[in-house]
C-alpha cells in the first residue's frame, strides 16, 4: 500500500466523490418516496425542485421585481464588505497591542473578555444601541470576530522574533515603521489565514443578524420562506452560501500562495 | 494497490446498487404518523405553543383533564410545548398528529404541502390579539414611505395588508422590515426611529405601555378573519375518530371551567397565565381581545356560518398573492377548502383543508 | 585613529534573576576598551555571558552595574551606528535577497509619500538603490540568487546575505552573535575568508562572539576570553586579551601553525576547562588596551 506508484487518477477523483454521489443518491431517494407518499411535500425537495427554486430566485424577477439571489446576495455581500474594513482594523490593532506595551495593558484583557462572549446572546442589545439597520448587523460580525482576529494578530506579533525588530532598529527604523514595514509585512498572510478560517462564523453572525431584522439578503431570505416552508428555496440558498464562501476560502489561498510565496515554507 | 482496487471496486458496485434502488418504483410502505399502536392503548402526539387562545390545551393536560379523556376513549395524548412555527413545522414533518395553529398558517403550511388536515376545534378568533401599533401619532394613511417592522408572512404581514387595504394603499408603499418576534418588541420600543409595528399579545400588550405609542388598526377591526384552530391530520382522525372525541372533550370541558366564573375559574386561569410568563391579570386583558367560543355551540354555529367562508376566502388571496401558496402556483383556487356544509372553495379534486364541525357538535349535543 | 576608543565599556556586571527571584551575577565588572578598525573576537564557555556583553553593547539590554560607552556616549538603545549579525532570525523571510539588502536603505530613507509612489510606481525610489544593493549583492557572490526568497538560500547563503544586510548601512561597529555557529565545517571556512576579506575592504570595526576558539583565534586581530572559571569567582570576567600575532590577510595554513596550536590549547585548557580555576596572576590581559585592575 505505501508503493509509489501513481494511482490511476480515475479511480482516486471516484473515491473523492464517492461521498458526495452516495449522500445525493440516498437523499433524491428519500425526497423520492416521500414524494410518492404527498406529491406536495414541501419538507424534502427533489432535486429538480431545488434547481427550479434556483433557477427561479436567479434568473426571474419576483413579484416585486426583484432578481432576489442577486439582490440577497449583494446585501449580504455588503454587510460583508463592511465589517471586512474592521476585520483588517483588527490585524492592525493587533500588531500595535503586540508591539507597545501601553496597548497591550490597556486593551488586551478588553478584547480577551469581549472574545469570550457569545456575541448572539448579546444581539438584543446590539438592536437596542444600534437599531434595526445596518449598523447593527455589522456590529455583530464585528463583535463576534474580530476580537478573535486581534487576539490572533497579537499573539503572532508578541512571537514575532526579538532579534528583527532589534535587526530593524540597527538599520533606522522608526516604531511605525516596525509596524508597517517590518511585522505586518510578515504576520499579514496569517491574519489572512486566520481570516479565512473565521470566514464561517462571519457567515453564521450574518445570517443570525439578518434573521433577526432585514428587508433582503441571504439569511432574511431563508427565515422568511421558512414561512411557508419552501424548503427547495431554503436548500438552494444554502448550497449557493456554501459554494461562495468556498470561493471565498480558495481565493484566499490562492492570494495567500501567489502573493506570499514565502509563507507556510 | 491490489487493496486499493478491490477496495474501489466494490465502492463503485455500491454506487450502483443505490443508483438502481433509488430509481426503480418505492415499495410504498407508509412511513406515516407518530402514533404508534404498539402496546394496548394508540398514542398520539399533539403540539402547541403560547398564546391566549391555547393556553387552555396546557391546563387541560396538567389539571388531567386530557388525560381523563383520553383514557374514556382508550388512547394516550402527549401534549408537546413548542414555539409556534416550530410546531407547525414539525407537524408537516409529520413528527406530530395534531396542532394548533391560525387559519392562515393551516392554509400556507400543510395545506399548501399536501398534508392534508382537519380543523377539529375552532376555538377562538383573534379580536384585537394582533395590531398595527404607531408612534407620533401616525395614521396608517400617514405610513407610506416609511418602515414597518413585521415578522413577514406572518398573520402580522396578512393585518398590514388588510389594514393598508382598507385604507386604499398597497404594500408597495412602505417599506417592510422582516423583524424576529423573539426581538419586536424591545427592539421598536428603544428605536425611536421605527414609526410602526405589527405584532401579537402578549408584544402588544408590552408595546403599548410606551406613551407614545397607539394602536391604529387590529385584529378587531376584521373580526373574525383570524381564527385559532385546533388541527389534525385528516387520515388521522379519519382513522381515529377517538382522538377527535377526546381532545374536543377536553377542550370544552376546559371551557365549561374558564366561563363559570367562579373560584375554579380563577384557580385555571391562574396556570394558564403562570405557562403563559405574565400575571393572571395580564393574562385576563389578553382574553378581552381575544373572541373565545366558550361553549361548542357558539363554536358550531360560527364555523357553520359564511363568515368562516368568508374570512378564508380573504386569507387565501393574500397567500396566494405573497407567493405563500408555493411560488408555482398559478392560482388561490389551486388547494381545495370544504365546509361543513359541504361547500368547497377551491380546486374540488385538491382539498387539503376541511373545517369540520361534527365533533364540536357532538359536544354541543351532549354525545361525547 | 590611535588613541581614540570607538567602544569603552566601564566596570560593566550584570545581574539576572531565576525562577526563585534570586540574583545571580552573570557579567563582573567588565573592562574593554576597543578601537576603531578592530577585528574583536570574543570567546568563552557556554554561559559565560558573552551574548549578553554582544547585547549591552548594542543597547538591547542595560548593565546592572558600569557603563558601555560609544564614541564617549552611554548606549542606551540599539541604533543605527551598530549594525547586527545574529546567528538565526537575521533576515526578513518575508523579503528577497534583494529586498533583505534594501530594506535598511529603505527604512532610513523613509517618507509617506515615497512610500506610497513606491506602492504606485514600484521601483521609482529603489532604482536609487538598485546600483548599491547590486555591488554589495556582488560582494557576498549573491547577484544571481537576488530575486530567491530565504528559505531557497542554504544556511552560508543566509549569512552572508545577513551580512550584507548590517554591512550597506554601514554601521561604525559590526556586532555578530555566534554567526556561523550553525553551518558545516566546510561553509565555515568559506564563510571566515569571506568576513576576512570583507574586513579588510571596509576596515570595519567587528565584535564578533563565538565558542569556536579556532574561529575566535583565526578571524580576531584581538581575541577576548571571558570567564567564569577562576578563583572567588561570582559571575564571568575578562580572564585573556591579547593580540594574534599573524598579519591579514591570513589564509588557512595559519591554523596547522604551532603557535597558533598552542595558543588554541592555552586558552580551552585555561579559559574553558571547569575543572581548572584560574588564579588573578595567571590572567593573561596583555593586549595594550587591556585594563589591568587590582583585584
Amino acid at each position: 500500500m505505501l508503493s509509489v506508484t501513481k494511482r490511476s487518477s480515475w479511480t482516486d477523483t471516484l473515491l473523492s466523490i464517492f461521498l458526495f454521489v452516495l449522500i445525493i443518491i440516498l437523499y433524491q431517494y428519500f425526497a423520492h418516496q416521500r414524494h410518492l407518499l404527498n406529491p406536495h411535500d414541501k419538507l424534502v425537495p427533489t432535486f429538480a425542485q431545488m434547481l427550479d427554486a434556483f433557477t427561479r430566485s436567479t434568473f426571474e424577477p419576483d413579484r416585486n421585481g426583484v432578481y432576489r439571489l442577486l439582490d440577497d446576495t449583494l446585501a449580504s455581500g455588503q454587510r460583508v464588505l463592511i465589517s471586512m474594513v474592521f476585520v483588517f482594523g483588527g490585524v492592525l490593532m493587533g500588531a500595535y497591542m503586540g508591539l507597545f506595551p501601553v496597548m497591550d495593558k490597556l486593551f488586551y484583557k478588553f478584547f480577551l473578555f469581549f472574545d469570550k462572549i457569545p456575541a448572539l446572546a448579546i444581539l438584543p442589545i446590539l438592536f437596542i444601541f444600534f437599531g434595526l439597520g445596518e449598523v447593527s448587523k455589522v456590529a455583530l460580525i464585528v463583535i463576534g470576530v474580530v476580537p478573535t482576529i486581534i487576539l490572533d494578530t497579537y499573539l503572532r506579533a508578541k512571537a514575532f522574533p526579538q532579534e528583527q525588530v532589534i535587526k530593524a532598529i540597527t538599520m533606522s527604523a522608526s516604531k511605525s515603521q516596525i509596524i508597517f514595514k517590518i511585522i505586518l509585512p510578515k504576520i499579514f498572510p496569517m491574519a489572512l489565514d486566520s481570516i479565512r478560517l473565521n470566514f464561517k462564523a462571519i457567515v453564521l453572525f450574518l445570517i443570525s443578524g439578518e434573521a433577526l431584522a432585514a428587508t433582503a439578503g441571504l439569511g432574511y431570505r431563508i427565515f422568511v420562506v421558512r414561512r411557508y416552508m419552501a424548503m427547495d428555496i431554503i436548500i438552494s440558498y444554502v448550497i449557493w452560501i456554501g459554494l461562495l464562501s468556498y470561493l471565498i476560502d480558495a481565493g484566499i489561498c490562492l492570494w495567500i500562495k501567489k502573493q506570499y510565496r514565502w509563507y507556510n515554507k | 494497490m491490489n487493496n486499493f482496487k478491490r477496495i474501489s471496486q466494490f465502492f463503485i458496485l455500491l454506487l450502483l446498487t443505490g443508483f438502481i434502488a433509488a430509481c426503480s418504483s418505492p415499495s410504498g410502505q407508509e412511513s406515516n404518523a407518530s402514533s404508534s399502536t404498539s402496546g394496548k392503548s394508540k398514542k398520539f402526539k399533539v403540539a402547541w405553543s403560547i398564546y391566549s387562545g391555547w393556553q387552555p390545551w396546557d391546563y387541560a393536560n396538567q389539571s388531567k383533564i386530557l388525560e381523563k379523556w383520553a383514557k374514556k376513549y382508550g388512547i394516550e395524548i402527549e401534549l408537546i410545548k413548542m414555539d409556534y412555527i416550530p410546531s407547525v413545522e414539525a407537524y408537516v414533518a409529520g413528527q406530530v398528529d395534531a396542532c394548533v395553529m391560525t387559519n392562515m398558517e393551516a392554509l400556507d403550511m400543510p395545506a399548501a404541502s399536501g398534508v392534508t388536515s382537519t380543523a377539529l376545534i375552532l376555538g377562538d378568533y383573534s379580536n384585537g390579539n394582533d395590531a398595527l401599533l404607531t408612534r407620533d401619532n401616525l395614521q396608517v394613511k400617514d405610513l407610506v414611505g416609511k418602515e414597518v417592522n413585521l415578522v413577514e408572512l406572518s398573520v402580522s404581514h396578512y393585518i398590514l395588508s388588510r389594514a393598508l387595504e382598507k385604507n386604499g394603499l398597497k404594500e408597495s408603499d412602505v417599506t417592510i422590515v422582516n423583524t424576529s418576534d423573539s426581538d419586536i418588541a424591545p427592539a421598536f420600543i428603544s428605536n425611536n426611529s421605527q414609526k410602526a409595528v405589527i405584532t401579537w399579545n402578549p408584544l402588544i400588550m408590552e408595546i403599548k405601555k410606551q406613551p407614545d405609542v397607539k394602536q391604529v388598526f387590529a385584529s378587531s377591526s376584521i373580526p373574525g378573519e383570524i381564527m385559532d384552530l385546533m388541527i389534525v391530520k385528516t387520515n388521522v382522525l379519519k382513522d381515529n375518530p377517538e382522538l377527535g372525541n377526546a381532545l374536543t372533550g377536553a377542550w370544552y370541558e376546559v371551557m365549561a371551567i374558564m366561563k363559570k366564573e367562579d373560584k375554579a375559574t380563577e384557580e385555571a386561569l391562574a396556570i394558564m397565565a403562570e405557562s403563559a410568563g405574565c400575571s393572571l391579570q395580564e393574562y385576563k386583558d389578553q382574553l378581552k381581545t381575544t373572541a373565545m367560543f366558550y361553549s361548542p355551540k357558539s363554536a358550531l354555529n360560527y364555523t357553520t356560518s359564511k363568515a368562516v367562508i368568508q374570512s378564508m376566502d380573504y386569507v387565501r388571496k393574500f397567500c396566494f398573492s405573497h407567493g405563500l401558496l408555493g411560488e408555482n402556483a398559478t392560482s388561490f383556487d389551486q388547494i381545495g377548502i370544504q365546509y361543513p356544509n359541504g361547500e368547497i372553495q377551491g380546486d374540488k379534486n385538491n382539498i387539503q383543508l376541511y373545517f369540520d364541525s361534527s365533533f364540536m357538535e357532538k359536544a354541543a349535543n351532549a354525545q361525547l | 585613529m590611535t588613541g581614540k576608543y570607538i567602544l569603552e565599556v566601564e566596570g560593566a556586571s550584570q545581574q539576572y534573576f531565576d525562577q526563585s527571584e534570586k540574583s545571580f551575577q552573570v557579567l563582573n565588572n567588565i573592562n574593554l576598551q576597543i578601537r576603531e578598525g578592530e577585528f574583536v573576537t570574543i570567546v568563552g564557555p557556554t554561559g559565560c555571558g558573552k551574548s549578553t556583553l554582544l547585547r549591552m553593547i548594542l543597547g538591547s539590554e542595560r548593565p546592572s552595574a558600569g557603563n558601555v560607552l560609544m564614541d564617549q556616549k552611554p548606549i542606551l538603545k540599539p541604533d543605527r551606528n551598530r549594525g547586527v549579525v545574529f546567528q538565526k532570525y537575521s533576515l526578513f523571510d518575508n523579503l528577497t535577497v534583494r529586498q533583505n539588502v534594501r530594506i535598511g536603505l529603505e527604512l532610513e530613507n523613509f517618507s509617506i509619500f515615497g512610500n506610497l509612489l513606491n506602492t504606485v510606481f514600484p521601483g521609482w525610489k529603489y532604482e536609487e538603490y538598485s546600483t548599491l544593493v547590486d555591488e554589495y549583492l556582488e560582494r557576498v557572490g549573491l547577484l544571481q540568487h537576488g530575486d530567491k526568497y530565504p528559505y531557497q538560500l542554504s544556511g552560508g547563503m543566509r549569512q552572508r546575505v545577513a551580512i550584507a544586510q548590517a554591512m550597506i548601512m554601514k554601521p561604525k561597529v559590526l556586532l555578530m552573535d555566534e554567526p556561523f555557529g550553525a553551518l558545516d565545517a566546510g561553509t565555515k571556512d568559506q564563510m571566515h575568508a569571506f568576513m576576512l576579506e570583507q574586513w579588510q575592504q571596509t576596515g570595519q570595526t567587528i565584535l564578533f562572539v563565538t565558542h569556536d576558539l579556532e574561529e575566535a583565534v583565526y578571524l580576531g586581530t584581538r581575541v577576548i576570553v571571558l570567564s567564569q572559571y577562576y578563583q572567588g569567582a561570582n559571575g564571568a570576567k575578562i580572564v585573556k586579551d591579547f593580540n594574534t600575532p599573524w598579519p591579514h590577510p591570513r589564509d588557512q595554513s595559519v591554523k596547522e601553525e604551532e603557535l597558533f596550536q598552542d595558543m588554541i590549547k592555552t586558552i580551552r585548557n585555561q579559559g574553558l576547562n571547569s575543572n581548572y580555576l584560574l588564579n588573578q596572576e595567571e590572567f593573561d590581559l596583555s593586549h595594550a588596551d587591556a585594563i589591568q585592575l587590582a583585584s
